[in-house]
């Protein structure tokens, strides 16, 4: 649903339109011209209409019911920020943050290491080159919830594929019960993660290296560089701002991952692998199950903090990539 | 040092050498090459090739036999069983609406805002725009409870229409930002000459601006049709009704239901990604284009 983009400042007001000439000796006057600037309102009204009920309202809303005590009807009690001081005594919360960071770190570095070694050498032309990038690229095809499926049949421990394998090479003590297990949940999610992405950005990779001056590689040579070099004096350089870009939306993308985790495990074994997101939807939505009284300001209360983690990465980027900009 | 430069410093002895390692060296990156592309295809597009060949096979012989079906266990089964009895033929048809829906509305909603943001000076524009690029980034677990809290006011929990709303509100800031730098780079002396013409400001702009950025139109359906399509959180917290299911929680539901029917689930994997897998077929270059553009421009 939100749009996988990174934010760019917007340029600054474009120039004030000068009053064209218009044939017939008819200069067009300044209230006309006024006037015809006016009729933008009427273009944006859907927008803003959508972006008010939609997106603004709720944004108010959650922070107003992070601060308050409430169960999801009757009158809301204020308590401050003491729905944010009461995380750091929640347990599951913090294992939630722990493993929402985890998940995070290694999603972003593997994927973005991984995209880019991959786009680097397929960029560099092969037999069946297309076959090689299709079937790289498929996964991405797949939504979560189907790659979760997918690879839930693959962890299953008696008849999936992996422990078979393990069973046929003889490595009976490695296989195990993959999800069920509180030590190999997180890692077999990523892997999952992992999976279903890498594809997707190793095409940005691979369109961002068409950019780059084939010359450069030509002087490399020339100067003897080895292929090694070359990919870490020439294409990591040069694919700075695709790669900037790229971490950011697996950063974005870990802080808020969900429906992986959410169709694998439901966030088990207790607890071992929900995220911040996951363990959010279980006090709020969860609850109307077991029967319990849903968390509703203190589950808002984590969405908040989800959102600020999401402003804080962003600015992190836009504020590295405009130092960059000045510095080069 | 290259093979020539040696060769005048050392003579052809020498460079018959240099030419030699250098080869030598070629071939090993070469076939290094092809090899870490042979496994990267093959750890991505063996467990598709997998799920496909489990969803082939009758359900018995789905836990733990050979790899390939045995002559005997080969049937199509599952693709029924997941038709007629696990409804993802509704999952199916409700999330074809609901996408239809979105893409439509996404289309009219963004090429206006667009065209607005880039083509008239009016008061505020700037302000405006830059809150509505702000929320770009906004996780839709910080607002799902509010969302929720709204549809139950208006009485469209659990209903395709309020979850296409949703949908809309929260795809709009990508939608805008995307078409304003699209009619941005449309010369602005196309427009003036429709005006000069006698066309109102709405005529320039459904007569002669939209058709210039057709191609963009197809760019913003396609990005909007694989958000909207593999989009889940929303969907499974709005829609309650098993009827009303579009096709991510559709697939979630059965997993629950069916969780050792394996050659059903694998059937439901592979029904669910045939509309996109169709798509990125037919549409190719188009669609990679729709699908990264999300990450390059904006």
């Amino acid at each position: 649903m939100t749009a996988t983009s990174v934010a760019r400042p917007a340029r600054g007001t474009r120039r004030e339109r000068a009053a064209p000439g218009l044939p017939g000796g008819r200069v067009r006057s300044g209230t006309g011209r006024l006037r015809r600037e006016r009729v933008g309102y009427w273009f944006i009204l859907p927008t803003v209409a959508f972006f008010v009920v939609f997106l603004a309202y709720p944004l108010i809303r959650s922070f107003y019911i992070s601060l308050h005590s409430w169960p999801g009807f009757g009158p809301e009690k204020w308590v401050g920020f003491r729905n944010f001081s009461a995380m750091f005594k929640d347990q599951v919360w913090r294992q939630s943050l722990v493993n929402t960071l985890i998940f995070t770190a290694a999603t972003t570095v593997i994927t973005t290491a991984l995209a880019m070694v991959v786009a680097a050498v397929l960029k560099a032309g092969w037999r069946f080159g297309v076959v090689f990038r299709v079937a790289i690229f498929i996964p991405a095809l797949l939504s979560l919830v189907v790659s979760g499926t997918l690879w839930g049949l693959i962890y299953e421990p008696s008849f999936g594929i992996l422990d078979q394998f393990l069973r046929s090479v003889g490595l009976h003590e490695l296989s195990t019960s993959w999800l069920s297990n509180s030590h190999t949940v997180l890692p077999s999610i990523i892997v999952v993660s992992i999976w279903q992405s890498v594809g997707f950005f190793m095409l940005i990779f691979y369109a961002g290296l068409q950019d780059i001056d084939p010359e450069l590689y030509e002087a490399a040579r020339i100067d003897g560089a080895s292929v090694v070099s070359q990919f870490r004096h020439v294409t990591v350089p040069m694919l700075r701002t695709v790669t900037s870009i790229v971490v950011t939306l697996n950063l974005i993308n870990g802080l808020k991952t969900f429906d992986v985790i959410y169709v694998m495990t439901g966030g088990g074994p207790d607890h071992a692998s929900d995220s911040l997101t996951t363990y959010l939807y279980s006090l709020a939505f969860g609850g109307q199950v077991a029967g319990a009284i849903p968390l509703i300001g203190y589950a808002t209360a984590i969405g908040v903090l989800v959102l600020v983690l999401a402003v804080i990465i962003v600015s992190a980027q836009l504020a590295i990539s405009a130092r960059r900009r000045v510095t080069a | 040092m290259t093979a020539s430069e040696a060769m005048i410093l050392r003579g052809p002895g020498a460079y018959s050498m240099e030419r030699r390692r250098a080869s030598v060296r070629h071939v090993l990156v070469r076939t290094l090459g092809y090899v870490v592309l042979t496994l990267a295809s093959v750890l991505c597009a063996f467990p598709l090739i997998w799920v496909v060949l489990t969803s082939l096979r009758t359900p018995d012989s789905a836990l733990g036999r050979s790899f390939i079906p045995t002559a005997a266990e080969w049937t199509a089964k599952a693709y029924s069983t997941a038709f007629n009895s696990a409804g993802i033929l509704g999952g199916l048809a409700n999330s074809a609406i609901v996408t239809a829906a979105t893409i439509a509305g996404i289309l009219i909603v963004a090429t206006l805002g667009g065209y607005g943001f880039a083509r008239f000076n009016f008061r505020g524009r700037r302000t405006i725009y830059i809150t509505v690029l702000s929320t770009l980034m906004v996780p839709a677990a910080a607002v799902i409870i509010p969302l929720f809290l709204e549809l139950k006011i208006f009485h469209l929990l659990n209903s395709l229409p309020g979850l296409v709303l949703v949908y809309l509100g929260t795809s709009v800031p990508f939608a805008v930002v995307l078409m304003r730098g699209f009619f941005e780079r449309v010369p602005e002396a196309l427009g003036e000459a429709a005006r000069i013409d006698g066309a109102g400001e709405f005529q320039t702009f459904r007569l002669v601006m939209v058709p210039l950025v057709r191609p963009a139109l197809l760019t913003l359906a396609i990005f909007q049709f694989v958000a909207t399509w593999n989009e889940f959180l929303l969907a499974e917290t709005f829609l309650r009704s098993p009827g009303l299911l579009t096709l991510q929680p559709r697939v979630y539901a059965i997993v629950g239901q069916y969780s050792t029917n394996w050659s059903l689930l694998s059937a439901s994997v592979v029904i669910s990604a045939i509309p996109t897998v169709i798509l990125y077929v037919v549409l190719q270059r188009r669609f990679v284009e729709g699908l990264t553009l999300g990450a390059l421009r904006g």
